[in-house]
């Protein structure tokens, strides 16, 4: 029900909107005028086709201006009146709508243009379908006098119908062509024009992750190329300045469009230009992962890329992606029964010298050593190679040692936070819960630590030393020597305490050319025995062999010469161990041997009897492993000596085989190389020897009478000594005994109580 | 043929001679009756087997490590005997250089 009110309301609504249209125009002549307007605006703005009419660069067309009614001068009163009349709005309605109903125009270029794309995939096309479109954009684009609003109102029309309109392809040619512009062969000014075009059409907005996309992909390209297997020296900092010369001004024109000063760019490249310095760190990040084991390898000369690592790290956390791939490689290159156990240690080791530079805390390390250390753990040769390193195994000469730390530190074997240390520091995030701060220990300590107590390489460390000990067949004091300075190094690792046994085993050996000094001096032996203290060397096998003939008889020589000398002591030989350098004088020829004393304890039962049984020969010298024997016996065999007919039955060879003389006397000459002349023993008086012999036991009880009981009187010690074994010197002859060895420093006296020398190392 | 050593390196344990039989080889041997630890072995006190550390012999048939035993007879609770069977300690006469038969 409408009221009064409401009447007059809609009245003066009604004048309002006729006012608006006729203006201050006397009756309806205003209204006239604006249709006329109308229009002339519409016309002037109709979206004409520009294949047909020629156009200029801004997009207007030549001549024929009025003809299409595109006269600006003649249009500009219309759309005053429009203006006037409110009807803008209308106007840019009409006009955008025209323009849907044209856009086919539009289409039909862009179906061409990439038509001739998809058949020669030639990015010149794309770059004339975007010139094309700015053309059209142009043409079509409302005068300023109409307003920004109207500008941007057909901008945003006209680039959306433009994106709606490009079919997929268009994605990638374009791709291709913002590629072309990375490394362009075309001039500045060119490149200049296809991002303002871009600019224009709304390109850049639209496609900004394509674009990134080519940006981000030339950096992987190139740091592929340049950076793969190149691990000599950093290349981080050499990508960087890649990237401001290469990339940067490429940056420019997509994230800097619309700078005036150079400061000005440089603020809005800020964030893009971070996310490719990020880029260039994680590609060549995943790059050195990848190639991480072989880095390893490669360790020194690798060192560049373990710093590129560790400096990408600090940008791009992979952490967990270095951790997975090197466990990943490491269990399928290192950690199978193909893999040499010393390789294995390499390998581990140069993985914590490397793991340390990229990671000096030394989480990655436990993550990756964890299933190393427990492969390594399983191997049952992993002590013995880690031990032969330790004391520079001597086939290994050439090889590098694992071990190069110069200075030698105890083992460290800590596995509690020692929070009182002041460089102590919380472990790192990524820590795990097992992880243990590997204070930067010695590589040492750390493969000592694969196993949980150092004792296991005491125990090794003797047996090899006992092997290398054994070996030294001629005058080896210089072997011993060496031996004795590696076991002061490890002393120092393992503890004195620890290494007590070796240095007993090293004494062993002077003791034993000491005594053999003296025994040779007393009748002169073939026999040149390493004589040793049981409970002191590792278990060595035992033996039942039995030495025949001469040899026995050189044995007992020994041992009764010995015992001369050492009357309280007596020997017990242990046959199976040492060597014994040969010639056997045969009808026709003399062959030279070092062999085992199996082999020599054989071919001794041969000067007797020219034909035994593989079963006489073994009881003949007591009783011996069968396959020991055969061994033994094929070793004659293969130096033409003996000669195996029928099976089991063994021949001297007095005369050479034919066909085996030539052999046999080559392998001569070889073996005969290996024979050095017996060193010239030097001689001494025995008597001379085994008085200061009694003397030294004597020595050794008045030493031991001090050190357990202090200082004593020279009355007291006398009555001492009367314990020690055929002790008759008078005391007169024992005070001029003592003050000799006060003069050595020895001893000291004071008010007639005599001491050890503290100060004096026996 | 002719089997001509030139020259033999051999490898031999040193064993003190006790009077006793040769016990087993596989044993650890005789030990001493005062520390246990076996007599090729060494006394607590001392680091080298050996000459460093003699045997003595009682002439009850006791031996000891030489120092083990001194360290016992330095003891008042010792009265100088043998701590084996408490006769009064003297030592056995093993005259240097002689040749045990
Ligand atoms: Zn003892
Ligand atoms: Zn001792
Ligand atoms: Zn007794």
């Amino acid at each position: 029900m409408a009221t009064d009110a409401m009447k007059s309301q809609v009245a003066a609504k009604w004048q309002e909107a006729f006012q608006r249209l006729n203006g201050d125009s006397p009756g309806i002549s205003g209204l006239m005028k604006f249709s006329e307007a109308w229009a002339i605006s519409v016309q002037f703005l109709y979206p004409w086709d520009i294949s047909s009419v020629p156009v200029d660069v801004d997009g207007r067309p030549y001549g024929e201006i009025l003809y299409i009614g595109k006269d600006l001068e003649a249009a500009r009163p219309a759309f005053n009146v429009v203006n006037r009349s409110k009807k803008l709005p209308a106007l840019l309605e009409t006009f955008l709508d025209d323009v849907r109903k044209n856009f086919y125009l539009v289409e039909n270029e862009i179906t061409q243009y990439m038509a001739r794309y998809e058949e020669h995939q030639s990015t010149d096309e794309i770059r004339g379908l975007i010139s094309r479109l700015v053309e059209w954009y142009r043409a079509w684009a409302p005068p300023p006098d109409l307003g920004a609003a109207v500008f941007q109102s057909y901008t945003l029309n006209f680039q959306t119908r433009l994106f709606s309109a490009l079919p997929p392809s268009f994605t990638g040619g374009f791709k291709n062509l913002c590629a072309t512009l990375l490394s362009p062969p075309s001039a500045e000014d060119a490149i200049v024009a296809v991002w303002r075009d871009f600019d224009i059409l709304g390109l850049i907005e639209r496609y900004e992750t394509i674009i990134a996309s080519v940006g981000y992909e030339y950096i992987e390209e190139y740091v592929l190329r340049t950076c793969t297997g190149e691990w000599g020296k950093p290349m981080l900092d050499d990508l960087r300045i890649w990237m401001s010369e290469k990339v940067v001004p490429w940056l420019l024109h997509v994230y800097a469009r619309g700078a005036t000063t150079p400061d000005e760019a440089r603020t809005m490249l800020q964030g893009v230009g971070s996310r490719f310095d990020f880029h260039i760190n994680k590609t060549l990040c995943d790059l050195r992962t990848r190639e991480i084991f072989d880095v390893i390898i490669d360790y020194p000369d690798s060192m560049g890329a373990l710093q590129d690592l560790r400096d990408c790290m600090q940008r791009v956390d992979q952490r967990a992606d270095l951790v997975a791939a090197l466990r990943k490689q490491n269990q399928k290159r290192l950690l199978n029964p193909g893999a040499d156990t010393k390789l294995i240690l390499q390998q581990y080791v140069s993985t914590i010298k490397c793991l340390r530079i990229v990671d000096p805390p030394g989480v990655l390390l436990f993550k990756v050593a964890d299933p190393i250390r427990r492969y390594l753990r399983d191997r049952p040769d992993t002590i013995r190679s880690i031990v032969a390193n330790l004391v520079g195994d001597d086939d290994d000469e050439n090889g590098e040692s694992l071990v190069d730390d110069v200075d030698a530190v105890p083992i460290q074997q800590h596995d509690f936070d020692d929070y009182s240390d002041p460089n102590w520091e919380p472990e790192p995030i990524d820590a795990g819960p097992e992880f243990r701060a590997n204070k930067p220990s010695d590589v040492i300590s750390t493969l000592v630590s694969i196993y949980d107590s150092k004792d296991l390489f005491v125990k090794e460390l003797q047996v090899l030393l006992a092997q290398r000990l054994l070996m030294i067949t001629k005058d080896g004091s210089d072997r011993v020597e060496k031996e004795r300075k590696n076991i002061e190094i490890l002393k120092i690792r393992f503890g004195e305490s620890a290494l007590q046994v070796c240095e007993v085993m090293l004494r062993d050996m002077t003791d034993s050319k000491r005594i053999n000094t003296h025994v040779q001096a007393q009748k002169s032996s073939r026999l040149q025995p390493t004589i040793i203290s049981r409970h002191f060397w590792p278990a060595l096998e035992s033996s039942d062999l039995v030495m025949p003939g001469q040899f026995h008889k050189l044995q007992e020589d020994y041992a009764h010469e010995f015992n001369v000398f050492k009357p309280d002591k007596k020997l017990k030989w242990l046959p199976h161990l040492g060597t014994v350098q040969l010639e056997l004088e045969l009808e026709d020829r003399k062959v030279q041997a070092d062999v085992p004393p199996l082999e020599a304890a054989f071919i001794e039962l041969f000067s007797d009897k020219p034909v035994w049984t593989l079963d006489e020969l073994i009881v003949a010298v007591g009783s011996v492993n069968r396959s020991a024997a055969i061994k033994a016996l094929s070793t004659w065999v293969d130096l033409g000596v003996l000669k195996e007919d029928p099976e089991n039955t063994f021949n001297l060879l007095e005369k050479a085989e034919e066909g085996q003389s030539a052999a046999a006397a080559a392998r001569e000459r070889d073996t005969a190389k290996l024979v050095a002349p017996i060193a010239d023993i030097p001689a001494l008086s025995g008597t001379q020897l085994q008085q200061a012999e009694q003397m030294r036991v004597y020595w050794k009880f008045i030493e031991g009478m001090l050190t357990n009981l202090g200082g004593l009187p020279l009355d007291r010690i006398q009555t001492m000594l009367k314990f020690a074994p055929g002790y008759d010197k008078t005391i007169e002859q024992l005070a001029s005994f003592l003050e000799a060895a006060r003069r050595e420093g020895h001893l000291v006296v004071r008010d007639g109580v005599w001491r050890l020398n503290p100060g004096h190392e026996a | 043929m002719k089997v001509n050593v030139k020259q033999w390196h051999a490898v031999a344990q040193w064993r003190w001679d006790t009077g006793n039989a040769e016990p087993e080889d596989d044993g650890e041997g005789d030990v001493c009756g005062i520390c246990r630890v076996p007599y090729e072995g060494c006394c607590p006190s001392c680091k080298m087997p050996g000459d460093d550390c003699p045997l003595i012999w009682g002439e009850c048939t006791h031996v000891f490590h030489m120092h083990c035993l001194l360290k016992w007879i330095g003891t008042v609770a010792s009265k100088q005997q043998c701590p084996m069977d408490r006769k009064p300690w003297v030592t056995a006469e093993r005259k240097i250089g002689s040749t045990p038969s």
